[in-house]
């Protein structure tokens, strides 16, 4: 295993400990919560009474949200150790080449929601040169899914943590 | 041993009628009851570890078991600051006020407190 190593400094053993892979998991959820209930904020705050412009969170508003949530399940419900399943005899079919394809998909609808949402903000909000209260509908918008990716990066570490963990136990 | 335990049983008994008092003053002083959600989530927030938990002891080492714990663990996160979310987001949009907001996420961290502390109690008691 430490013949197979890439770089010259070492994975920090805490980082394979069952405790460090379960408060990822958690902190995944919560940054996942914390996104989605920014964006949310921004469209219930474009309903109440103190929005007081014509602008208004619409369906376009939403999908890049979708873009990245949909990206982050396709991207952790993958089966991590299908990845490198080529390298084994026993895997026929290119298990690995579909997976590799799969998580393409994922890692672009999340790379694209979080563009999608700075597109959203500049073309929506910031060319028409509207005021904070307005301006908060599209910079949410990108806060949610830069934190929805963070998520997702932080779920797949930590899946990847477990696999590291469970190896060192076979052995 | 069995004092500390009754001892620490009415504690938290006092800690859970203080956070439902907290929750219940802030939608009844201002007659709006959009803060009780806050006691729904934090109510609902164990109930996935625990499913999870249970659909997983099945098989301890298959693969599977442990993306059901995972979910289970993911949930609970967000439903946790969920319960924290909910009432900044009411209070932002003017739908509740912002003492409101206060009262009810604190009571709520009480009640949540309080159940966790439950769970990890009766959750000592089988292996004695």
């Amino acid at each position: 295993m430490s013949g197979s190593r890439l770089f010259r400094f070492p994975k920090p053993q805490w980082l394979n400990s069952a405790n460090a892979r379960t408060t990822g998991v958690y902190l995944s959820g919560a940054l996942f919560s914390l996104g989605f209930f920014f964006f949310v904020d921004a469209a219930s705050y474009s309903k109440s009474a103190r929005n007081g412009s014509v602008y208004h969170v619409t369906f376009v508003d939403w999908i890049p949200g979708i873009c990245s949530s949909l990206g982050m399940l396709v991207i952790n419900s993958i089966d991590k150790s299908r990845l490198s399943a080529d390298s084994f005899s026993y895997s026929g079919n290119s298990v690995a080449w579909k997976a590799r394809l799969v998580l393409f998909l994922g890692f672009a609808l999340l790379a694209g929601g979080l563009a999608g949402s700075v597109t959203v903000l500049v073309l929506k909000y910031v060319v028409k040169e509207v005021g904070f209260p307005t301006l908060w509908f599209g910079v949410a918008n990108v806060i949610a899914n830069a934190l929805i990716m963070m998520s997702s990066a932080i779920l797949w570490v930590a899946q990847n943590m477990e696999d590291e963990y469970t190896y060192n136990l076979a052995l | 041993m069995t004092m500390a335990g009754l001892r620490t049983i009415i504690a938290l008994s006092f800690v859970l009628a203080i956070g439902f008092l907290l929750v219940i003053l802030s939608s009844a002083l201002w007659q709006n009851y959009l803060p009780l959600l806050v006691v729904a989530t934090y109510v609902v927030a164990p109930i996935p570890n625990w499913l999870c938990g249970r659909a997983a002891t099945s098989d301890d080492f298959g693969a599977e078991s442990h993306g059901v714990v995972d979910f289970g663990r993911w949930l609970t996160g967000f439903l946790v600051v969920m319960g924290m979310a909910l009432p900044a987001m009411f209070a932002h949009c003017a739908l509740i006020s912002y003492p409101a907001m206060v009262m009810s996420i604190t009571g709520g961290l009480l009640i949540y407190g309080t159940i966790i502390t439950f769970t990890m109690f009766f959750q000592e008691d089988p292996d004695f």
